[in-house]
């Protein structure tokens, strides 16, 4: 789940980084008073769930008498599509210098990996592509609990040393929060030391529960309550639902609708145990969907009771067509329920997926 | 075949849940189809003495392996202390842990394969169905049923794709060494590159088929390895139609940093000469033609 920069930099705070003095302004809060204490120069910076955002005109530049007017205006704007509630209000930094860390998780390797430059505040990518020799990246063994200094040292650098000291709190931070990124882009040097002028931080959906976070704020409403029943649902804009059980054939089986002609609506994932009460509802979820003109249902496994799932699929009595393809245990007795009921159940991925598409057209 | 075969003794860790007892039963089922030794013994904190499935249970692995000749674990533990029984197994003296375990936070992962790795002892997954060697061994959730003993390899990212792809290949008449599902989350033990070692020195494996999808670039140093080896694979990529910076069921399904997507690790893979499938339904029959 992604964590707003203000929150971000209350977390990277806990670790001992500094970051600006700042507040947080919702619509209609009363700021006057509490934005005073700032200084004359302020940034006020929309607190929005995309990358880019000072591209796009997500960070305004103030003082204390323009600030009103400045707030004003970029609760008025939207960010990349997004509506701006919540604006940071902070005191600008006398920046000596930008530079650029990360810490995420590299998959090849089963460790974290810091990433640092010389330059911050600009796009990571580009600076990798025109000037390799600025970016430095080191692995961290998962069993260390600190940054070692050698490492610190190699990656700052002739950059001054106390960035070497907020590399491993970002670093406990990454651990401490389960963190898949932690970002500071661009940490900046003053003379009143090193600060962290933006913070990025995504935490791991598998640990949410640990990190004291009841709500994963990533999902809309429909793939929420998808979630609070267990399944993986995502939306998409086509006009065929799916439904399947396990990541990898419920994906497979996206690809080929759209490989076929067809659109798909979802991705739906209803995991292992699809017994009747579960596809009853994965089928509603779909059938309330506007769009949704038929539903491809494609379960495999050993185990799945295929009458039982035939039963869900006929208790959920939606509106739209349901080409069915059910493998696993009653798959005659499956077959007959549903027959019964009108509905099509066929042998193979292919076959219920091109009905699928020629129902849709 | 590889990882186990008949021989291997087998403990199953998180004994006395639902699914651990369920799958202890079917995996015992199936060891007796076979001939094979099957569970042992149960592992389960605090459940000593008792008996699921006429296999007792221990407290510790260290108590189930002082009783019982066994190497590998099939871990059903809930993902929030699955970590620290990865780490449990590995100091009892395992060599191989099966996690099946699903929602393990992925530091804990991290920290449990590296701690593993110290102890000389290997992880399959998490995240993932097991492995089964038609004829041999069940280690996990497979349903046995769809295979049939052979010399196609198969390693995935996916179970029931995993499923879906054998039951087409028995289907076809082609039966199968060894299949793997090596897990969907982003940190995995064994990865497509260790599994292709292991089908190198594998007499009976002849051809491999690879199923990937989006998220990291595993696949493409997997099917490196086997053209390496001199092994004939084809890959499946599942996901080319998946939104960016969304994840699709499995933890490691997503797109990030413009990292991952199937249709650029597709045209990596063909621009070094490796046959992809575009569709699942191809797969036999290009493999009938590798052999």
């Amino acid at each position: 789940m992604k964590i707003q920069e203000h929150e971000a930099k209350i977390i990277f705070q806990g670790s001992g980084i500094k970051v600006p003095q700042g507040v947080m302004i919702q619509r209609g809060d009363d700021y006057h008073k509490t934005i005073a204490s700032l200084g004359d120069e302020i940034v006020v910076k929309a607190q929005v769930d995309i990358g880019g955002r000072g591209k796009a005109g997500g960070v305004l530049m103030a003082t204390q008498k323009t600030a009103p007017d400045t707030i004003q205006e970029l609760f008025g704007r939207t960010i990349k599509g997004l509506v701006v509630n919540r604006v940071l209000v902070e005191e600008r930094l006398r920046i000596e210098h930008e530079y650029y860390v990360s810490i995420t998780i590299d998959r090849a390797r089963k460790m974290p990996v810091i990433l640092f430059a010389d330059t911050g505040g600009v796009d990571i990518e580009e600076t990798a592509k025109q000037d390799p020799e600025a970016l430095r990246r080191a692995y961290i063994h998962p069993l260390l609990t600190d940054v070692p200094l050698y490492i610190r040292r190699y990656l700052i650098g002739n950059a001054p040393k106390e960035l070497g000291e907020t590399i491993n709190q970002l670093y406990k931070a990454f651990i401490a929060n389960d963190a898949l990124l932690a970002e500071i882009n661009p940490l900046v040097t003053t003379k009143e030391g090193v600060y962290a002028a933006d913070a990025k931080l995504i935490i791991d959906d598998n640990a949410l529960f640990r990190q004291g976070i009841k709500e994963n704020r990533d999902l809309n409403e429909r793939e929420r309550l998808a979630e609070d029943h267990g399944f993986s649902f995502v939306e998409l804009e086509g006009t065929i639902g799916v439904i399947g059980n396990g990541a990898g054939l419920t994906m497979a089986t996206v690809d080929l609708i759209t490989n076929s002609g067809g659109t798909p609506a979802n991705f739906l994932d209803v995991g292992g145990g699809a017994d009747k009460d579960r596809v009853s509802f994965a089928v509603r979820l779909l059938g309330d969907v506007p769009r949704v003109s038929v539903i491809v249902v494609n379960l495999l496994g050993g185990i799945t009771r295929c009458d039982e799932v035939a039963k869900g699929i006929v208790e959920a009595g939606v509106s739209q067509k349901i080409v069915v393809r059910l493998a696993g245990t009653n798959e005659e007795e499956g077959r007959r329920i549903l027959k019964e009921h009108g509905y099509t159940m066929l042998d193979t991925m292919e076959e219920v997926v091109t009905a699928a598409v020629r129902a849709a057209i | 075949m590889i990882y186990a075969d008949k021989n291997t003794g087998i403990i199953v860790q998180g004994a006395t849940g639902r699914q651990g007892s369920f799958h202890i039963n079917l995996m015992n089922q199936y060891a007796r189809e076979v001939g094979g030794t099957g569970v042992v013994a149960g592992v389960t904190p605090g459940k000593g003495g008792t008996i699921v499935h006429d296999i007792p249970v221990y407290s510790s692995v260290r108590d189930a392996i002082k009783n019982h000749d066994a190497t590998t674990t099939v871990m059903f533990v809930p993902g929030s202390a699955a970590g620290d029984s990865i780490m449990e197994a590995a100091d009892a003296g395992i060599e191989l842990v099966v996690a099946v375990t699903e929602h393990i936070p992925v530091h804990d992962v991290m920290r449990a394969i590296a701690y593993a790795d110290t102890k000389g002892c290997q992880v399959i997954g998490p995240n993932c169905p097991g492995i089964l060697s038609p004829g041999e061994c069940s280690l996990g959730i497979m349903p046995s049923h769809l295979y049939r003993r052979g010399n196609v390899g198969v390693i995935s990212r996916s179970g029931t794709l995993t499923y879906e792809v054998v039951h087409e290949l028995s289907r076809a008449g082609i039966g199968q060494s060894t299949v793997v599902g090596i897990g969907g989350d982003p940190v995995i033990g064994q990865t497509f590159v260790d599994v292709i070692h292991r089908f190198f020195e594998d007499t009976e494996t002849k051809a491999v088929v690879l199923l990937g999808e989006l998220g990291g670039n595993l696949e493409e140093e997997g099917a490196l390895t086997a053209q390496e080896c001199d092994i004939p694979v084809v890959v499946f990529i599942a996901g080319t139609t998946a939104p960016p910076e969304k994840r699709m069921g499995h933890a490691g399904a997503i797109v990030s940093g413009g990292e991952g997507d199937a249709i650029t690790k597709i045209k990596r893979l063909q621009a070094i000469g490796i046959p992809v499938a575009s569709r699942l339904s191809t797969i036999p029959s290009i493999i009938q033609e590798l052999l």
